[in-house]
């Protein structure tokens, strides 16, 4: 099997943006080629994560298309579809194309555009087509509210606070307000004090503004709206080469040392403990061991916390802290960019955003530039490892991609 | 039915026991979730309804947007069945108390058909 090193790695901004989906796509993909010094070569594949390009801007063929505005003709384009986890299997399928030795110079893009979506609950909607049809999603589910039950149970089951997830939401808006890429580059310290110079209100703490049922409602009960991430466009994209040919195109690249993909069921509440995550127990196990690493080797994480309970739960379930206590640790500053185990320093998908195909990508392209000490104001120190976790439907497809400095 | 294009009714809350292990899972598998049998016999909801866990949700998708917002909960019936539905109130519901299932229409999906299934409603 071919060694696989990522040799440029860039992204748009996230956010409400103007450009469509392809603008955002030729954007990362053609800055990342920019940065790993490949503007002459051939690429052999493409490999195009997105979650909805047919239902939120009428593109079937997106890979397609991508390659002849950016004119990567002939290399092999294809679109790589897995829920919200489609980034990171667009990620495995390159690496994949390059250790089997079909391919040596790969780029692997991921992108969403969703802001021009404007229909109360049409997003909610489609997002929940990923649900079961009979067991689930005609009962009115969505992917909040399977939040919002896992939330219940885990506080529950492990006599949890609220205000422990509370404290993931304010390190992960704390991180994005140093990323110039995020989509809310703002504290939630400066939320509220832009809400008490509008004259909102007057909160003198920011555990008691995130209590304020107006300035942050309840969206699936217990959880609210600082606890989910945000609806956002953007792309972000990587290239990928065969690793003994890296060191013509950069003095520092990284190699891709570990790659785990696994399933779970499809109805949430078949699994025997919904606050266990078994598919994120069996794929970070085999990056690990492929990478031949351990928890403990890990410097930085970027976790998928579209909701703040999932960063708790995969801090517990990727081998970080034991189960019931990723919560607990996170609000003792454990997992803060300067703590015992940094994650989401990116800001995660509650600050960086969450342009659905766009996330995979996105976790690590911001672990390509720590491990390269190029993250600016949210640096980890001595980075020399990183994983994801990509987090496919509710958990029932995960991806998990390790890093290291070669 | 899958696709959700005619009236959809779902009359019982069924589940399928595996003849070879006994392992009770949702009836739309065809191969055990534990030892891959392909023989099942049905199960159908009995006994005492527990509220395993709950939620209000308060963004419903576009085809439950005639409420502003409903409670879900996840519950499990004495015989070991599991279900995921709406319950009939938001107000004072708590883990672990007894409910009663009761049939009823839900929504009209987003192809304008009827969905009748079970919603619960707590006891005393």
């Amino acid at each position: 099997m071919n060694e696989v090193a990522i040799i440029g790695a860039a992204q748009t901004k996230f956010g409400r943006l103007e450009e469509g989906l392809l603008e955002l796509l030729c954007e990362a993909s053609l800055k990342a080629i920019e940065n790993s010094d490949t503007f002459g070569e051939n690429f052999d594949s493409v490999y195009v994560g997105c979650m909805f390009p047919g239902e939120f801007n009428h593109y079937s063929g997106i890979a397609s298309a991508l390659v002849d505005r950016i004119n990567l003709i002939p290399a092999a384009a294809d679109h790589i579809k897995n829920g919200p986890a489609s980034g990171g299997s667009a990620i495995k399928a390159g690496f994949q194309a390059i250790a089997s030795g079909m391919a040596d110079l790969v780029l692997v893009v991921g992108g969403e555009k969703m802001t021009h979506i404007t229909t109360p609950g049409l997003v909610t909607s489609t997002v929940a087509t990923v649900t079961h049809h009979e067991a689930e999603r005609i009962h009115g589910v969505s992917l909040p509210s399977f939040a919002g039950l896992l939330t219940r149970t885990y506080l529950h089951k492990y006599n949890a606070k609220i205000e422990w997830l509370d404290a993931i939401a304010i390190k992960n808006h704390r991180n994005g307000a140093l990323n110039p890429y995020a989509h809310f580059q703002r504290t939630i310290k400066d939320f509220m004090e832009s809400a008490i110079k509008k004259g909102k209100g007057n909160w003198k703490t920011i555990e008691e503004f995130l209590k304020d049922d107006r300035r942050n409602p309840i969206i699936a009960d217990p959880l609210r709206l600082f606890h989910i991430c945000p609806i956002s466009d953007g792309a972000a994209a990587l290239v990928l080469c065969k690793a003994e040919l890296a060191k013509k195109f950069t003095d520092t690249p990284v190699l891709i040392s570990g790659v785990g993909q696994a399933t779970d069921t499809h109805i949430i509440y078949e699994r025997e403990d919904i606050t266990v995550l078994n598919a994120l127990r069996i794929c970070s196990e085999q990056a690990y061991k492929m990478a031949k690493k351990a928890p403990q080797d890990i410097d930085v994480a970027e976790l998928h916390d579209a909701f703040a309970i999932l960063e708790a739960v995969q801090s517990e379930d990727i081998g970080f802290f034991k189960k019931g206590e990723g919560a607990k640790a996170a609000s003792e500053g454990m997992t803060e960019i300067d703590g015992k185990i940094p994650i989401n320093p990116s800001g995660g998908l509650k600050a960086r955003g969450h342009p659905l195909g766009a996330t995979g990508v996105a976790q690590v392209v911001e672990l390509f530039w720590q491990l390269r000490n190029e993250a600016g104001k949210r640096q980890v120190s001595n980075a020399n490892t990183g994983i994801t976790c990509n987090f496919g439907g509710f958990g029932n497809n995960i991806v998990s991609i390790l890093v290291e400095r070669m | 039915m899958s696709d959700m294009s005619e009236n959809y009714k779902i009359e019982k809350i069924e589940w399928i026991k595996c003849k070879k292990c006994g392992y009770l899972q949702y009836k739309s598998h065809l191969r055990c979730l534990k030892c891959k049998n392909t023989e099942f016999e049905p199960i159908i909801a009995e006994g005492k309804c527990k509220l395993i866990s709950y939620t209000i949700l308060k963004a419903p998708p576009m085809e439950f947007r005639d409420k502003e917002s409903y409670a879900l909960g996840i519950v499990e019936f004495e015989n070991g069945v599991k279900a995921l539905g709406q319950l009939t109130t938001q107000d004072d519901l708590k883990i672990g108390m007894e409910l009663k299932p009761e049939y009823t229409k839900i929504c009209d999906n987003l192809d304008g058909k009827e969905v009748y299934t079970y919603v619960y409603k707590p006891l005393g």
